[in-house]
């Protein structure tokens, strides 16, 4: 992968985000090509983990952000410094996510009960699916958890975090396609929402 | 040891979403251009408070230059404090610390200095017995004139995506007052430190924390919205 570090790669993320700003989709590809594996450095870097997942998905809701501020943007000036402003605010949020998270974890603790309602309807035993879950970054088990435990609708999954209804989808979606690789469970079966 | 190869393609979930929404869109002025949309604003205002309360009963002993003058170079001073603000508003375009502290640091000298000169020139008391009427009326009077230069830059900072919200919002909370009191020194014609530091100046610090309060509650707000 190529990495937009001196100013003729700079000069081109200028191009690509004046092409975005002005509607065109393969502009955010390559943008998504530039900064995505810096922006999972940052992330890396600001968690102190090497724990892919939790960045992953900070990069992926940056990326959300980029999009809905893209008109923030003011042609000419830099693109990295803005598009890592808006990841720290992302970051931010994802912050004060996790401490509220951490006041109200013991509310949010799942019985075995409760858990086996999707576990019958992946057709596995509850502790198997626990165990694979336990093994998904927190961000997205929550937002599974309380899709097809809870019965939350993905609306009320992104109000509660404060996230896109968006971001909201794609973490249940990436958090249901690691549980089917996990417990060796067939995919192309019924999309997750 | 090698670090581990990236995996940097892109979800197809976050492509549908970037797709669905790919409307052009026009890239927001600079800070430097947005304020300028609030110049007339600030002139109006520190035109529309002498004019309806009435200009300060010791203006001709300060003269006109010197009144309208020092009024005109702080509401200026302001509609630059403004300025930072909505440039500490674009990602990427923060204020470094030193920045910040020359930006609150000159406002409230420019305040300070003032209060001040205006003492030396045309020393006036409240009379006995009114300290504290005076003060609340020209502390409301601050507060409440500065509400459509407030409610402007909180929607144009709005627009932008402050990575520090509260402080994007303190400081053109404090524009916003530095504005508004350059317009109520026109009618408040007592000088004496005591009063203006008090009223004028709490004001002022009341709208810095309205501005902190209506930022985060604003960014709050556009975090709930979907993508």
């Amino acid at each position: 992968m190529r990495e937009a570090n001196h100013p003729g790669d700079e000069d081109e993320l200028v191009r690509l985000m004046v092409a975005y700003q002005a509607g065109e989709l393969a502009a955010f590809e390559g943008l998504y090509a530039q900064l995505a594996a810096d922006l999972r450095r940052y992330f890396q870097a600001t968690l102190a983990t090497r724990a892919d997942g939790a960045a992953q998905d900070l990069v992926q809701e940056t990326f959300l952000a980029i999009h809905r501020s893209r008109r923030t943007y003011q042609p000419g000036l830099p693109v990295r410094p803005w598009a890592f402003g808006i990841a720290r605010n992302v970051l931010g949020r994802h912050r004060r996510e996790a401490w509220r998270r951490s006041r109200t974890e013991n509310r949010d603790a799942r019985s075995g009960a409760e858990m086996a309602a999707p576990a019958a309807a992946l057709a596995l035993e509850p502790r198997d699916l626990a165990a694979a879950l336990a093994l998904l970054p927190a961000s997205r088990r929550e937002a599974w958890v309380l899709h097809h435990v809870h019965g939350l609708s993905f609306q009320q999954i992104a109000a509660r975090f404060r996230i896109g209804v968006g971001a909201a989808k794609l973490r249940s979606s990436r958090a249901m396609r690691a549980l089917r690789a996990a417990l060796g469970v067939e995919t192309g079966g019924a999309p997750d929402g | 040891m090698a670090e581990p190869r990236m995996d940097t393609r892109m979800p197809p979930e976050l492509l549908a979403i970037v797709e669905r929404g790919l409307a052009p869109v026009r890239p927001i002025a600079s800070p430097a251009r947005r304020v300028l949309a609030l110049l007339p604003l600030g002139l109006a205002l520190l035109v529309a408070i002498p004019a309806f309360w009435g200009l300060r009963r010791n203006a001709s002993e300060l003269g006109p230059m010197v009144a309208w003058g020092l009024s005109g170079l702080q509401a200026l001073a302001g509609l630059l404090i403004v300025g930072a603000a909505l440039r500490e508003a674009v990602p990427g375009r923060e204020l470094s610390a030193r920045a910040i502290a020359w930006t609150v640091g000159a406002a409230l000298a420019l305040f300070a200095g003032m209060t001040f000169l205006t003492e030396s020139l045309v020393p006036a008391a409240t009379p006995p017995g009114v300290f504290g009427r005076y003060a609340w009326e020209c502390f409301w009077m601050a507060a409440a004139s500065s509400v459509p230069v407030l409610a402007a830059a909180v929607w144009l900072a709005g627009r932008a995506l402050p990575t520090r919200p509260a402080l994007a919002g303190a400081i053109y909370g404090l524009g916003a007052g530095i504005i508004a009191d350059a317009g109520v020194r026109l009618f408040c014609w007592v000088s004496s430190p005591a009063h203006v530091l008090l009223a004028h100046g709490g004001a002022i610090l009341l709208l810095a924390a309205t501005g902190a309060a209506a930022a985060t509650l604003v960014e709050r707000l556009k975090g709930r919205k979907p993508a």
